[in-house]
């Protein structure tokens, strides 16, 4: 079954690498109507969505880091983890008068060495929408709001999971909320101004992961576009939850430059931190995190996306060395008397605090995309880096996007990871990770 | 003889600025020609490769004022729902994936191909453009157009403009450097009813792009008044709910 599929998956691979026009359904430019009609013109009350992947994942543990110790401490077959992931996304709407439905479900269904197959359903979005004009929104449900004008990172995005850094893009899960959308336009310097208060119900049903108490979080966003610039301040806050505060910006410096920043400071944050015996300390403090960056294209449609991320909430170089300390000594521990005690531990910490991306303070983010390079239509070739500032590790990732034949995307992404030993990314479960996919929009 | 000299030299230091005012003018007519201040309209954008092969591209988009235009692609089915604004100078791109606005800028392309993202969303003429000066021309007039801003597309734009109808029939683009960025064919004229004569198709090529070729197509083009709060990062998700 298993080489069956991953014959399969070449197979489409290779099929949907022939170019283009092979495809194509008319190839004679000179048969173009210009009396067309467009089906399109005629709305629906309803609409579908839907997105089919195949995708394979190819993971090369390094046998040598800490974390793959922690995990395996007895070693594992083979120095290669192999996933294939089927995946099938549908969103829909359905709009009667001023009510609107909207519901986005993602389900996984996934091979690998370990798990043998899997299948993850997730209701990533499902509200209702009243919208009584185009200046009053009103949504309750199950519903993302993704704030801030970062590429890599949102610190402001208080009410959002993180985002992958490894792909920024991609859907999130959102939370339960009522919230809205309330916009003025005004005929002076202040061009537009926005509020969008959100309420966050928490219970052990919904929203379980802001706390274990029943409550209500409530927060909002105003926004300003005025003098070209886009300006948001927000906030968040809750008796569980500690109360947070942010401003964001973002603005065209010139036609092929833009700059953007995020502040938020996270009032009494705690942070647990450990020492290399496993002891767990609290640490309370008002966390700072800000964010810089650019965006920047050049005459020849390359662009380049550089940030500077302050992480408020991460660990310093010393915590992060005994967090791995601790590992080392689980280990040897493990090996010397057979006891998980330690090792134990590490893995309870790892699992909630420090095995996390971006864990530390301080990183540079690098992207350079060239759009359409070598004269091939509908290619992009990228190339991603982030830098951790504090211990001088990192990871690169190139990526090619082709999407040579309309509704089908082809994506292959490769990430190396780089760094000494007792760095963040020199002591990650893998050395190096390839994703192929073909992703079949209908 | 000096009378004579200084009454030709006061006679060109007045036509000069004349001129550019006629030029202006008609600069703004043929906005208005080409359609309402408010409107809304549908368009089909065909990028074709030297190959023959070919990507459409459906959009609804709304206009309001000189400088105010939302787009939302219909299709295909990878492009549904994501949007296009822009404000003046400022543009930003919402992918329903990716969830929030960013900002672009006018010489990306969201759809690839030979048309820029300040050809797709394209405000008046007369907003980023005066006019330097008008040279008659077969059946019509030559604009000569200089960007007021250097945060516009083209430095330069050649516009020929068809006497009778005032509509644009072909578009030169040129960077700073003098180079030829592109050309514009204004073709098909159609009635679209209400009194709105315009053009259908624009059609692009470009040095830049050898042998591919960009078409737009119009449809449905007709004057609609548009609340101001239509034009916001706050709306940009639901653009597609103003289709009739």
């Amino acid at each position: 079954m298993k080489l069956y599929f991953r014959i399969l998956f070449i197979l489409i691979f290779i099929y949907s690498s022939i170019p283009g026009y092979i495809f194509a359904e008319n190839k004679n430019s000179d048969a173009i109507d210009f009396d067309f009609e467009i089906p399109e013109i005629e709305k629906k009350s309803y609409s579908f969505n839907a997105e089919f992947e195949i995708s394979e994942t190819i993971k090369r543990f390094d046998k040598d880091s800490l974390l793959f110790n922690q995990k395996y401490p007895d070693g594992r077959d083979g120095g290669t983890f192999f996933q294939t992931d089927l995946s099938f996304k549908v969103e829909g709407n359905y709009r009667i008068s001023i009510v609107e439905l909207y519901a986005r479900l993602n389900d996984e269904l996934y091979y690998n060495d370990e798990d043998d197959w899997k299948n993850d359903l997730k209701t990533e979005e499902a509200y209702v929408s009243l919208l009584p004009g185009p200046s009053t929104t009103v949504d309750v449900g199950k519903k993302v709001l993704k704030w801030g004008k970062g590429y890599a990172w949102n610190p402001v995005a208080f009410f959002s999971r993180p985002k992958d850094i490894e792909d920024p893009d991609v859907t999130l899960e959102g939370y339960y909320i009522a919230g809205g959308d309330f916009i003025k336009s005004i005929d002076s310097p202040l061009k537009t101004i926005a509020l969008t208060p959100v309420i966050l119900p928490v219970s052990s049903d919904i929203n379980e992961e802001w706390g274990t108490e029943r409550e209500i979080i409530w927060g909002g966003k105003i926004y300003f576009f005025t003098f070209d610039t886009d300006l948001d301040i927000m906030l968040l806050s809750g008796e569980e939850a500690e109360d947070r505060f942010g401003v964001d910006f973002s603005r065209n410096i010139s036609g092929n430059f833009e700059i953007h920043g995020e502040a938020a400071i996270i009032l009494d944050y705690v942070k647990y931190i450990t020492d290399q015996q496993g002891n767990l300390a609290e640490k309370k403090y008002d966390a700072k995190n800000y964010l810089l960056g650019i965006r920047y294209l050049t005459s020849h449609d390359t662009t380049y996306i550089f940030e500077y991320f302050r992480n408020g909430q991460g660990y310093t170089r010393d915590e992060m060395k005994n967090y791995f300390a601790l590992i080392e000594a689980g280990y040897q521990e493990y090996i010397n008397s057979q006891s998980m005690a330690k090792l134990s531990k590490s893995r309870q910490y790892g699992s909630q605090f420090y095995n996390t991306q971006t864990v530390m303070k301080d990183y540079f983010y690098l992207k350079v995309s060239q759009k359409d390079p070598f004269d091939i239509l509908y290619f992009t070739l990228s190339v991603a880096g982030i830098y951790n500032i504090n211990d001088t590790s990192g990871s690169i990732m190139p990526q090619i996007i082709y999407t040579p034949i309309t509704n089908f995307e082809f994506e292959l992404k490769t990430t190396f990871l780089l760094g000494k030993n007792h760095t963040e990314y020199g002591e990650k479960i893998n050395d190096y990770k390839v994703y192929a996919a073909i992703k079949y929009y209908f | 003889m000096k009378k004579a000299l200084l009454t030709v030299f006061m006679c060109l230091c007045i036509s000069a600025p004349a001129f550019a005012l006629d030029g202006n003018e008609m600069l703004k007519k043929v906005d208005r020609n080409l359609n309402p201040e408010s409107f809304e309209m549908y368009r089909k954008l065909i990028n074709i490769e030297p190959d023959g092969s070919k990507k459409e591209f459906v959009m609804y988009s709304v206009k309001k004022d000189k400088d105010k235009i939302a787009s939302v692609f219909l299709s295909p089915a990878s492009e549904k729902g994501r949007s296009t604004l822009r404000i003046g100078e400022n543009m930003w791109l919402y992918i329903p994936n990716v969830g929030k606005p960013i900002r672009i800028t006018s010489l990306q392309s969201v759809t690839g191909g030979v048309f820029n993202n300040s050809d797709i969303m394209r405000v008046d003429y007369s907003t980023e453009y005066n006019c330097e000066r008008v040279e008659p021309a077969d059946a019509g007039h030559i604009l000569h157009l200089k960007a007021k801003t250097n945060t516009v597309a083209y430095d330069r734009v050649k516009m020929r403009v068809s006497g009778k109808r005032l509509l644009p029939d072909k578009l030169e683009c040129f960077a700073s450097s003098g180079m030829l960025i592109k050309t514009l064919y204004f073709k098909k004229i159609k009635d679209f009813g209400n009194g709105i004569v315009r053009p259908a198709v624009i059609e692009t090529d470009s040095p830049l792009y050898k042998g591919y070729k960009s078409i737009i197509i119009f449809a449905k083009v007709s004057a609609k008044d548009l609340p101001d709060e239509v034009f916001t990062l706050n709306y940009m998700s639901k653009v597609e709910g103003l289709r009739r």
